[in-house]
């Protein structure tokens, strides 16, 4: 029992990572780094809650969230690759000012609510008889709808990246941009277009925090999880496939901390329980050696410079 | 070829880019239209929850210089983030990125509390020392981790940095509800430290302390590191050109971690400031953004120690008057955060039209000189 | 004329910040000619090429094919005119296969496929057809410069050019590799379609050109028909003034005693696999060494081992009879070896410091300059003032970025200051790599100088002429060792360019 619990939920609190890491492995193939991760996420998650409280409909709240990921994006996009300004920079200046917004903006929606406002989450879909697949169907196949896009994605975003023309292009323009150019391609419009496909998928994977899962919104939803997406990228070796085990991974460290927490297991203190996902990324950071690296990561291209 | 670093192109960009930047004398008017735009914005935000910005702002300076209070309050404001803010700008300068200043300012939080809560019996000038140097050597512990492990295994300082803050936090937490719990054990924050662990005031009715007279000698011990000593000449060189410095016979590796070390020293001496100088005892969940606006700040103060101080300086203006105008009205305390974003945001665009106006200039010049003979 | 010109440029002007990089140039090129583009680093050659093919845009002048007026607004639109171009630097994803290579932003409306399968068997039918065979499923990274260079052309041949740009192609080719370009050149050429050819060698344009168009300082200052033309006067018109070469002429002979002594030394590369196998080499007093050979085959960690960048399996290197361990760069410094590298803005000067901490960067812990760590800047640019007069360093002083300095003021700063730290022993590696002439020649005669002092010199660099003229033996490195050393007075460039392809006997030709 507790066995198809801790999978259910690690399956669960995988999906965002799943969500955020694609994400940032399709920006960083093409040299982008979506410093602005963490923020967009939680404009995300701000943006899910009040689509859906407002209209009722889950539906409208997952738009909501993907259009408010798209306007950060572009921000962010506009700054660094129009502008050519530092990507650490913008993207940390993005994260103080989504935290503030996000905030604020619930204010001028929602006032101060006495108790606080609740939407009912994502109901799980069960899909009819592979759900009861003994001890892996309910915790497999009894997700909601954005887990099971999650999974969906992740293989197509495989497949798109490295057997199409599209992906190859993504791939070259991280690797060298000049070469792209010469090849009449636009780099700057290819980086950028990825960049909203990306904060999209960020702003998405944040919702899932908010409207997937608790059903409301505070200020420290995301506590970090983007950033652990971002490391995903990394550690999954900016692939998707790769990208897919590592949120797995994470997901199940976050279960697990939160199962035994809940257990009454009290040997490990509570804290350090919260801290395993971030100890891990430690861990496995100093594990990796950076095969993949995309050659011009966080370099903005500049085109006519002798 | 040996170990060429996929950074440098990273580098060479920065190096040109902000680091060059120094020198020039509009540099002061730049950050001030941006403050001013930032503020504007963010006056635009308070007209969504029904505020008129003017009279918010014309309220916000008439409290503002009533009394010595606000003032102070600014440069109290200043005081620990100069020193976040000193801590990414040291490490910036060896292009390093230390986003891990939060977690070494909670380490030096934890230990200055410890040391003020157990050792209380001690006079009180040995009492500060002690304090202050283990929240020095508790944030320069945990920065140099950081530091080792990108000498060590070649791992991404960016990464592990942002992820040590969570676990810093946790240490912290925990040590709160647990250990360092306040005797009534109600809450998960300490006891109130003991008189003789409280920095003395250096204004007095005022919450500014001698604790900013420190920051701002910190800030000129790292001016003076980073341009007349020859650990500083090696950080700058490994900053601005990592290849070249490994060709001139510097060992990276030992710069990576000795620099972690300052700069996580920096980050852990604010904890001593807030835990020692304001707050007099650590409390769950303060000074949450201490470590990014410290980025912010250093970001805007082109990693020079001088700007530095002055933007933690403005920081600190905007925090006062962003809680007066907490006070003042019902905008809530989020409009900070904002305004800060704002302002951060108004000095990278700056930035960008400084280089298009330099740029430009120099192209008339060219234009203007008779035809051919330009160097390059 | 009754036939349309296959490309004329019209009164072409760019500038960029600090530059005017083409001055209202003008250019003509017919169907079926060789066009040579010569002229010093920096005198807009590239520029006006990539104005042609559509990277850069111009700020005035029209441009014309076949008489018709277009607008070259990106690559593709030179493309579809039928204009490709073979970069100096390639265009190339290392870690991408060939086709994917070749096939890198075809448009479905190009007529070509961008099918992986079908393309590779287009791209070997190509390949068949001009010469320029390639394996199509070949990691670009795994492939050796000269048949880099080769999917280069076959990308432009790809998309069915006719107007060839080729930006200094023999700069990564032996001898050998440059004949088979050049036949590849006429082949092209004879069959109507036309070649821009961008140089800065002489020889060449005398061998493949039929005709030359020479620009200075972003001006055209002259166009000759091949019969016209001849060294000297393209010298002249290249450089704007006459310029007397260093010859080499050597008033002294080497010394007996060896100072620089390599004894079999085994290092790894980057990737694993032997870069030096078993080399072994000897320099003595006041002698010049030069290594010729075709880059990657062991110079680069050959330097690198010398200066103490790279660790060597095993074997020996003595200064002067003492074995040194060269642990590290810093041991190597102390022991007094300088070390001209081969990319002074990679590796040589830190562009945002100042002259002055550039010439102090390896010594500055040293007596004089430092005291418990604290510098004495007095000190530092006291020497700095006296290293730019000895090195007539043009610069505003010696506070200045070295960023703002030209190239070859840049080389004078490196030289400077290595001649400073090799006080026995100096290894330069492509130490006129893009320099104009009156600044290459200027590194050459401190070379020269420095060896009349009596300092050991290793001289890497794959401009076979500048070995040969300047040293007193030179060893050619194939394959991670010293196939033959020749004395001066023996080496002749065939000789030497068969051994630089590995043709010693064996028939590899291919990098080790």
């Amino acid at each position: 029992m507790i066995w198809t619990g801790l999978l259910a939920r690690a399956i669960q609190m995988s999906t965002p990572l799943m969500i955020g890491s694609l994400a940032e492995v399709y920006a960083e193939r093409t040299g982008m780094m979506i410093i602005a991760i963490e923020g967009i996420f939680l404009l995300g998650a701000w943006g899910g809650f009040v689509g859906a409280y407002l209209s009722g409909s889950m539906f409208l709240g997952l738009l909501l969230a993907m259009a408010v990921g798209v306007m950060a994006g572009s921000v962010y996009g506009f700054f660094t690759i129009k502008l050519k300004q530092h990507q650490i920079v913008t993207g940390t200046a993005i994260n103080i000012f989504a935290a503030g917004l996000a905030l604020y903006l619930y204010r001028v929606f929602f006032g101060v609510p006495l108790l606080p406002l609740t939407v009912e989450p994502l109901a799980p879909l069960s899909i009819p008889v592979l759900c009861d697949i003994p001890l892996i169907g309910q915790a497999l196949f009894n997700q909601n709808i954005l887990t099971y896009i999650a999974f969906l994605i992740m293989p197509a975003g495989y497949w798109v990246l490295f057997k199409t023309p599209l992906g190859l292009t993504l791939r070259s323009t991280g690797e060298n941009p000049e070469a792209v150019d010469s090849a009449g391609i636009n780099v700057e419009k290819v980086r950028f277009l990825t960049v909203l496909f990306a904060s999209a998928m960020d702003g998405l994977a944040g919702a899932f925090y908010s409207i997937g899962f608790l059903g409301l919104y505070t200020n420290d939803i995301i506590g970090g999880r983007g950033w652990i997406a971002f490391a995903i990228c990394f550690l999954g070796n900016w692939n998707p496939m790769g990208a897919l085990l590592g949120a797995l991974v994470f997901g199940l460290a976050d279960a697990a901390s939160i199962v035994i927490q809940t257990s009454g297991f009290r040997l490990i203190p509570n804290e350090f329980l919260i801290a395993i996902p971030y100890i891990l990324t430690i861990v496995a950071t100093i594990a990796r050696k950076q095969f993949n690296v995309p050659a011009v990561l966080g370099v903005p291209y500049v085109k006519e410079r002798k | 070829m040996a170990q060429k670093d996929k950074q440098t192109p990273v580098d060479s960009y920065l190096g040109e880019k902000i680091k060059s930047r120094e020198g020039s004398f509009y540099m002061f008017l730049w950050p001030v239209f941006s403050v001013l735009l930032g503020l504007a914005a963010s006056g635009m935000m308070m007209l969504l929850l029904g505020h008129n910005p003017f009279l918010v702002f014309l309220k916000l300076f008439s409290f503002a210089f009533r009394d010595m209070y606000n003032v102070a309050d600014i440069f109290a404001k200043a005081a620990p983030l100069i020193l976040t803010g000193l801590a990414f700008g040291f490490a910036f300068r060896a292009t390093l990125f230390n986003i891990g200043g939060q977690g070494q300012f909670y380490m030096g939080c934890v230990a200055a509390v410890f040391c003020a809560l157990k050792l209380y019996f001690l006079p009180s000038f040995f009492l500060l020392l002690v304090c202050l140097s283990a929240s020095m050597l508790a944030g320069g512990a945990w920065g140099a981790f950081v530091g080792y492990t990108k000498a060590r295994f070649n791992a991404s300082e960016f990464l592990i940095s942002m992820m040590s803050t969570y676990v810093a936090l946790a240490i912290m937490n925990y040590m709160l509800r647990g250990p360092l719990k306040e005797i009534k054990g109600e809450y998960p924050q300490t006891d109130v430290i003991a008189q003789n662990a409280w920095i003395p005031t250096l204004v007095p009715h005022t919450r500014l302390h001698w604790g900013f007279v420190l920051a701002l000698g910190i800030a000129l011990v790292a001016y003076f590191v980073l341009w007349k000593t020859s650990l500083g000449f090696k950080i700058r060189a490994v900053g601005m050109n990592r290849n070249a410095a490994r060709y001139a016979g510097i060992d990276e590796k030992r710069v990576f971690i000795v620099v972690f070390l300052i700069s996580g020293a920096f980050a852990g001496l604010a904890g001593f400031m807030e835990v020692n100088g304001i707050q007099h005892m650590l409390v769950q969940g303060f000074n949450p953004m201490i470590g990014a606006e410290g980025i912010g700040i250093a970001i805007l103060g082109n990693a020079h120690p001088l700007g530095i101080v002055l933007s933690a300086i403005l920081f600190g203006a905007l925090k006062v008057g962003g809680n007066l105008v907490v006070q003042t009205s019902t905008i809530p305390s989020s409009i900070i955060g904002i305004m800060e974003g704002f302002v951060m945001l108004f000095v990278i665009l700056s930035y960008f039209l400084q280089d298009k106006i330099t740029t430009r200039r120099s192209k008339k010049e060219l234009r203007s000189k008779e035809k051919g003979g330009v160097s390059r | 004329m009754s036939i349309d010109h296959a490309v004329s440029l019209k009164k072409i002007t760019k500038s960029f910040p600090g530059t005017l990089a083409n001055d209202e140039v003008s250019l003509i090129v017919e169907p079926g000619e060789v066009l040579a583009l010569l002229g010093e680093n920096g005198a807009g050659k590239t520029t006006l090429m990539k104005i042609l093919y559509g990277m850069y845009q111009p700020d005035e002048g029209e441009i014309f094919i076949q008489g018709r007026k277009v607008t070259i607004r990106s690559p593709h639109d030179a493309m579809s005119n039928g204009i490709g171009m073979i970069h100096q630097h390639f265009m190339l994803i290392p870690v991408h296969t060939v086709v994917e290579n070749i096939v890198l932003g075809l448009r479905s409306d190009s007529g070509k496929s961008c099918r992986i399968k079908e393309a590779a068997q287009e791209i070997s039918r190509l390949g068949r057809q001009y010469g320029l065979e390639v394996d199509p499923y070949a990691l670009v990274r795994q492939l050796p410069v000269g048949m880099q260079q080769r999917v280069e052309i076959l990308k432009a041949l790809y998309r069915g050019a006719r107007i060839l740009i080729m930006d200094e192609p023999t700069a990564v080719l032996t001898p050998q590799e440059t004949s088979r370009l050049f036949e590849f050149v006429r082949e092209f050429t004879d069959a109507g379609n036309s070649v821009i050819f961008i140089t800065h060698k002489l020889n060449e344009v005398m061998e493949i050109a039929d005709r030359v168009n020479v620009m200075r300082d972003g001006r055209m200052v002259g166009s000759l028909r091949k019969e016209e033309a001849d060294e000297n006067v393209l010298a002249t018109m290249m450089v704007g003034r006459e310029l007397q070469l260093t010859t080499g002429e050597r008033d002294k002979l080497p010394g007996k005693t060896p100072v620089l002594e390599v004894k079999g030394l085994y290092v790894k590369s980057n990737r694993g696999n032997m870069a030096l196998e078993d080399l072994s080499l000897q320099i003595r007093e006041g002698e010049i060494f030069g290594i010729a050979g075709v880059s990657g085959n062991g110079q680069e960690e050959l330097a690198e081992t010398l200066c103490g960048l790279r660790r060597k399996e095993s074997g020996e290197i003595l200064l002067s009879g003492i074995q040194i361990s060269g642990q590290n760069a810093l041991s190597m410094i102390r022991e007094g070896i300088g070390y001209i590298p081969a990319d002074r803005h990679l590796e040589g000067l830190v562009l945002d410091m100042s002259v002055e901490e550039n010439l102090v960067l390896k010594n500055h812990g040293e007596e004089g300059l430092s005291r418990q760590g604290i510098l004495f800047w007095k000190n530092i640019r006291d020497l700095a003032r006296k290293k730019v007069k000895d090195f007539s360093i043009k610069t505003p002083g010696p506070g200045t970025r070295v960023k703002a300095l030209s190239g070859g003021n840049q080389q004078k700063v490196v030289v400077a200051r290595e001649i400073m730290i090799g006080t026995r022993c100096l290894v330069a590696v492509q130490p006129t790599r893009g320099l104009d002439l009156g600044a290459a020649d200027y590194v050459h005669k401190v070379l020269m100088e420095e060896r009349s002092k009596g300092k050991a010199i290793l001289l890497i660099s794959t401009e076979l002429s500048e070995v040969m003229t300047l040293s007193d033996r030179i060893g050619v490195i194939y394959g991670g060792r010293i196939l033959r050393t020749f004395d001066r007075e023996d080496a002749d460039i065939e000789k030497v360019g068969l051994l630089m392809a590995g043709i010693n006997g064996d028939k590899n030709g291919t990098e080790g």
